[in-house]
């Protein structure tokens, strides 16, 4: 009995925060640029970094990035870093419980979480837990808000040597937070909710024929460390299926993106083991979209929207510029060893929580694919976005080094709640829209 | 079959159109969306050169339209017309002229009895060839050689092969009425190849026997479906009451006219023989005429519990496999104008499914499970025999990365065994009281999915009758694919004692190939000449 005692109170003592959070943390957490960014003698606002210049800015730039630019793949167009004011409400939410969720003792626990940004303080390289912390605050990010819905959203396989586009598929992304709501009626959660579901996402491929009609519902669990139940349906079969959901390393319908990779990382915070490697400011995708050259052919609509550009060796890099923010550097590294993963370095950004950028190393750890996402800010995109105070994922590229093929993703991000009611994350709903 | 458009097939466009109309005044339409392909497939097998030769035209389209009052309505349709070229291109071996040397010819050797002394071979598109044996069939298997040559183009608007409203109603309480009104399939089950739950739509065996999608060889329905999505509550994740109502005249499985190229358990072959030469095996097909007595109808509900997905379903229909009835004063003595009638008897169907998720195994086990009660099955004396009947399958799927075959994509395991028990099993039955049949899937997926090799395995254990079928797709950009394949098959060599064949000297009890084993066989084993280099072509928009 005493042993037991003892290990709880140790354990008890692991799990404590490793100091409280205070409002003043909440402020710089939320709003790190309101005394201006860092400045960088060599990187200046209206400047082209290209590889004749890319040596004097590397301190700026992720190691896969600094050799894209330093071989001619890629140029980046630098802007002015501006503040992604996340919506007030989730703020609000952090302050108002601050310092009531802690870790629990295993890997993926959390406890007492309510809403808003669970770990708002600095992250600290003595905690051995503080990357787990960033991986909670990416998991509870506000990154759809409460709903959000990508309508449509285009996925373009390209051969990176001679530009060629191999297929494009056509979907719409629902993503619908059934806990945690801080903003959208009701709130906290969405009841009856009698499995205790977190995260709802819903697909829809609607070109080209022969996948059209294909849905995938994943229903994410509270509990980290139950996996998430999946659902797909087949329009060339009309009929729900159940998948086996571990398997989030599989290539998504082709892309040369794992399911696991969806919004920087799409998985169980348990699977992975995380480590904060420390605090940097760096070039990050951050923009307004309707300030970029855009794509006039992919994409037409009423609204007279249009998506995301794409340049670079085989049109494989976002036509967007990149902004000096401040990032937290976190490692994970997968706890299965026959993931195929050895690493993702992940460069989260600190304001939206966000992961901008991620590059994955094989098992031999050698740089195998680099995932870059696009942030749009949401006052400078669909006028119905205007005021959301949600950082819009808005374009991606995902670079298989190993095999120069890359997968570039355009989005029409909406965050038009009517998108995306609770009935579209339901399994009959697969059955209904099917065909 | 009749040549006039049914009287349903009329009414039931005049409906839509009508749905259609009466929102006129509430609605506005948007764009209709089209989508299609066009195929080739061409296929060749052993010993008989080109099988198929079918050239499709598929198109799909749908329509929404917005409406004050309802919400997600839309009309759908496909449309789909084709021309196998196989009868003018391989008319000695497919066609009204392929005539066979006995019967079983095309899945047995000739050296039992019952094929060659007692029952004549099978005359191929009888309409063409034999005006008695046409009209014994009329309305059933009476296809002349165009009729399978344009197998959309009939009096039941084939082509249509689905054209139907639908349309949600949100309730006060969150929850939704969804009611759809037209020839659709509805599709209970979630099997591959053979099917336990998923009976609701007749299947035309008759375009690549079970091995076609059942997506492609379902007969769509003229049918009135209404659901109650109840969503979550406090105990499940997702609740769901439909309640269908096949309003469309009768149609059984198309089994495939003697002479086309694929004609499951041979069964047109027989049906079109006659015994001693000269009394036709068939006498009539009593085919359920439109009444309102003789509409079909099922509920299902279905529901999410955590990691188990259900459904709980019955059906009220017709068996779509012909159950003959011997004509016969008595089992020895048969009817001089014709040995059996054909009739599809009324079936109550209950049943349910269950899929699980297990977490440990990261795998989905599923189960499908039908009692059915006033079906008939095949015997030697009297033809048939009433009995209820258990089916079931347990499936198990896994999706496996497996890095060592050289793709990140993971491959997709999936095994099936169905089991089949007869409750009242008689001695002359010549299927199996109890039987199973295992089926397995192994597809995977290369150069970003454009690239896909599978190999389909099915074993029928009565019939010691196995299929494999691998084959590899290639899909170069958004619009072309390629695919070639092989089907071969083993065994189906069971034979049957057959009663009648006692009549032959030294024959009583000697097992014999007709006509009952090709029930024992089953549709692997009956195919067992039927091994083929398969090619398709297809271009989609």
């Amino acid at each position: 009995m005493k042993k037991t005692v003892v290990s709880m109170m140790m354990a008890g003592a692991l799990v404590a925060p490793v100091h409280a959070a205070t409002l003043d943390d909440v402020e710089n957490s939320f709003y790190p640029y309101k005394n201006g960014a860092k400045e960088f003698s060599n990187l200046k606002p209206g400047m082209t970094i290209n590889k004749s210049n890319v040596e004097s800015v590397k301190d700026a730039l992720d190691p896969a990035m600094y050799k894209f630019i330093k071989n001619g793949d890629y140029e980046i167009r630098v802007g002015e870093t501006t503040s992604f004011d996340l919506h007030e409400s989730y703020v609000e939410a952090t302050r108002k419980n601050l310092n009531t969720t802690s870790l629990g003792e295993k890997s993926g626990e959390i406890n007492g979480f309510v809403a808003g940004r669970p770990f708002p303080e600095e992250p600290s390289l003595d905690d051995p837990r503080a990357g787990e912390k960033m991986a909670f605050n990416f998991k509870y990010g506000y990154n759809w808000g409460d709903t959000g819905a990508v309508y449509p959203f285009y996925w373009k396989f390209r051969d990176m040597a001679s530009g060629k586009e191999e297929r494009m598929l056509k979907f719409n992304f629902h993503f619908l937070n059934y806990k945690h709501r801080v903003k959208q009626e009701p709130m906290p959660d969405i009841e009856p909710n009698p499995s205790n579901l977190f995260r709802g996402i819903y697909v829809q491929v609607l070109e080209p024929f022969d996948v059209k009609n294909t849905q995938l519902l994943i229903h994410r669990y509270e509990d980290d460390l139950k996996r998430d139940n999946a659902y797909l349906y087949l329009g060339f079969q009309r009929r729900v299926r159940r998948l086996s959901s571990g398997q989030t390393t599989d290539a998504f319908l082709g892309s040369d993106l794992m399911i696991e990779d969806f919004e920087g990382y799409n998985g169980r915070i348990s699977d992975m083991k995380w480590t904060y490697k420390g605090t940097r400011e760096m070039l990050m995708p951050y923009y307004n979209h309707n300030d970029e050259p855009l794509d006039p052919d992919t994409h037409k609509d009423e609204d007279g929207y249009q998506v995301v550009s794409f340049t670079g060796k085989g049109q494989c890099f976002p036509n967007v510029s990149w902004q000096v923010r401040k990032v937290y550097e976190v490692e994970s590294a997968p706890v299965d060893p026959n993931h195929p993963l050895s690493k993702r370095v992940h460069f989260m950004d600190a304001q939206t929580f966000a992961i901008p950028r991620t590059n994955a190393y094989d098992r031999k750890g050698e740089l195998w694919k680099i995932f870059t996402i696009g942030q749009s800010h949401p006052d400078h995109h669909l006028a119905a976005n205007k005021g959301s105070g949600v950082s819009i994922d808005d374009a991606f590229s995902m670079v298989d080094l190993q095999a120069n093929h890359c997968t570039t993703g355009q989005f029409k991000g909406q965050l038009d709640p009517k998108l995306s009611p609770e009935q579209k994350f339901s399994v009959q709903n697969l059955r209904s829209s099917g065909r | 079959m009749t040549k006039k458009i049914t009287t349903l097939n009329t009414l039931a466009i005049g409906v839509a159109a009508g749905l259609t109309l009466s929102y006129g005044s509430t609605v506005s339409a948007g764009e209709i969306e089209w989508s299609g392909f066009v195929e080739n497939a061409t296929y060749f097998r052993d010993k008989k050169g080109l099988s198929k030769f079918r050239n499709t035209a598929q198109a799909e389209f749908s329509k929404s339209i917005e409406s004050d009052s309802w919400s997600n309505v839309s009309i759908n349709g496909v449309l789909r017309g084709s021309y196998d070229g196989v009868y003018d291109l391989n008319s000695s071996e497919f066609g009204k002229d392929a005539q066979q040397q006995y019967l079983g010819e095309s899945w047995h050797d000739n050296s039992t009895v019952s094929s060659s002394a007692l029952l004549t071979p099978g005359t191929p598109f009888p309409c063409e060839n034999d005006p008695t044996i046409c009209n014994n069939l009329d309305g059933y298997m009476d296809q002349d050689e165009n009729d399978a040559k344009f197998a959309e183009f009939n009096d039941r608007l084939d082509f249509i092969r689905e054209f139907y409203i639908t349309a949600d109603k949100q309730l006060a309480n969150g929850d939704v009425f969804n009611f759809s009104f037209g020839k659709q399939q509805v599709v209970w089950g979630k099997t591959d190849l053979f099917r336990v739950l998923d009976v609701i739509n007749p299947v035309d065996y008759s375009r690549h026997n079970i091995y076609d999608e059942l997506e492609d060889i379902r007969i769509p329905q003229w049918m009135f479906t209404a659901e109650w999505r109840m969503g979550p509550n406090e105990v499940l994740d997702d609740s769901n009451f439909q309640l269908i109502w096949n309003v469309d005249k009768f149609r059984p499985h198309n089994m495939g006219t003697c002479g086309q190229s694929y004609v499951m358990v041979d069964a047109g072959c027989f049906f079109s023989a006659k015994l001693a030469g000269t009394i036709p095996v068939i006498h009539d097909v009593q085919e359920p005429g439109w009444d309102l007595s003789n509409t079909q109808f099922g509920a299902k509900w279905e529901g999410v519990y955590g990691d188990t997905t259900f459904s709980v379903n019955a059906l009220h229909y017709r068996q779509q496999l012909p159950s003959i009835h011997w004509r016969g004063p008595n089992p020895a003595t048969p009817a001089g104008d014709g040995l059996f009638d054909i009739k599809f008897p009324r079936v109550t169907l209950l049943g349910g499914s269950l899929d699980y998720y297990s977490m440990d195994m990261d795998a989905v086990w599923r189960m499908e499970v039908a009692y059915t009660q006033g079906e008939e099955q095949p015997r030697d004396l009297n033809g048939n025999a009433e009995t209820d009947m258990l089916r079931y399958v347990i499936g198990f799927d896994k999706n496996l990365v497996i890095p060592s075959l050289g793709t990140s994509s993971a491959f997709l395991i999936s095994t099936q065994l169905f089991g089949e028990h007869i409750l009242d099993h008689e001695a002359d039955m010549p299927m199996d009281e109890d039987n199973w049949i295992a089926t397995a899937l192994f597809k995977g997926w290369y150069k970003n999915n454009r690239l896909s090799p599978q190999v389909i395995f099915a074993h029928d254990f009565a019939a010691k009758a196995t299929a494999i079928a691998p084959s590899i797709s290639w899909t170069p950009d958004n619009h072309w694919m390629f695919n070639a394949g092989l089907n071969v098959k083993f065994g189906g060599d069971e034979k049957f004692p057959w009663s009648a064949s006692a009549n032959v000297p030294g024959n009583a009890g000697v097992p014999q190939y007709e006509p009952l084993a090709r029930f024992l066989n089953g549709p692997i084993g009956v195919a067992n000449q039927e091994d083929e280099i398969q090619f398709t072509v297809r271009y989609s928009f």
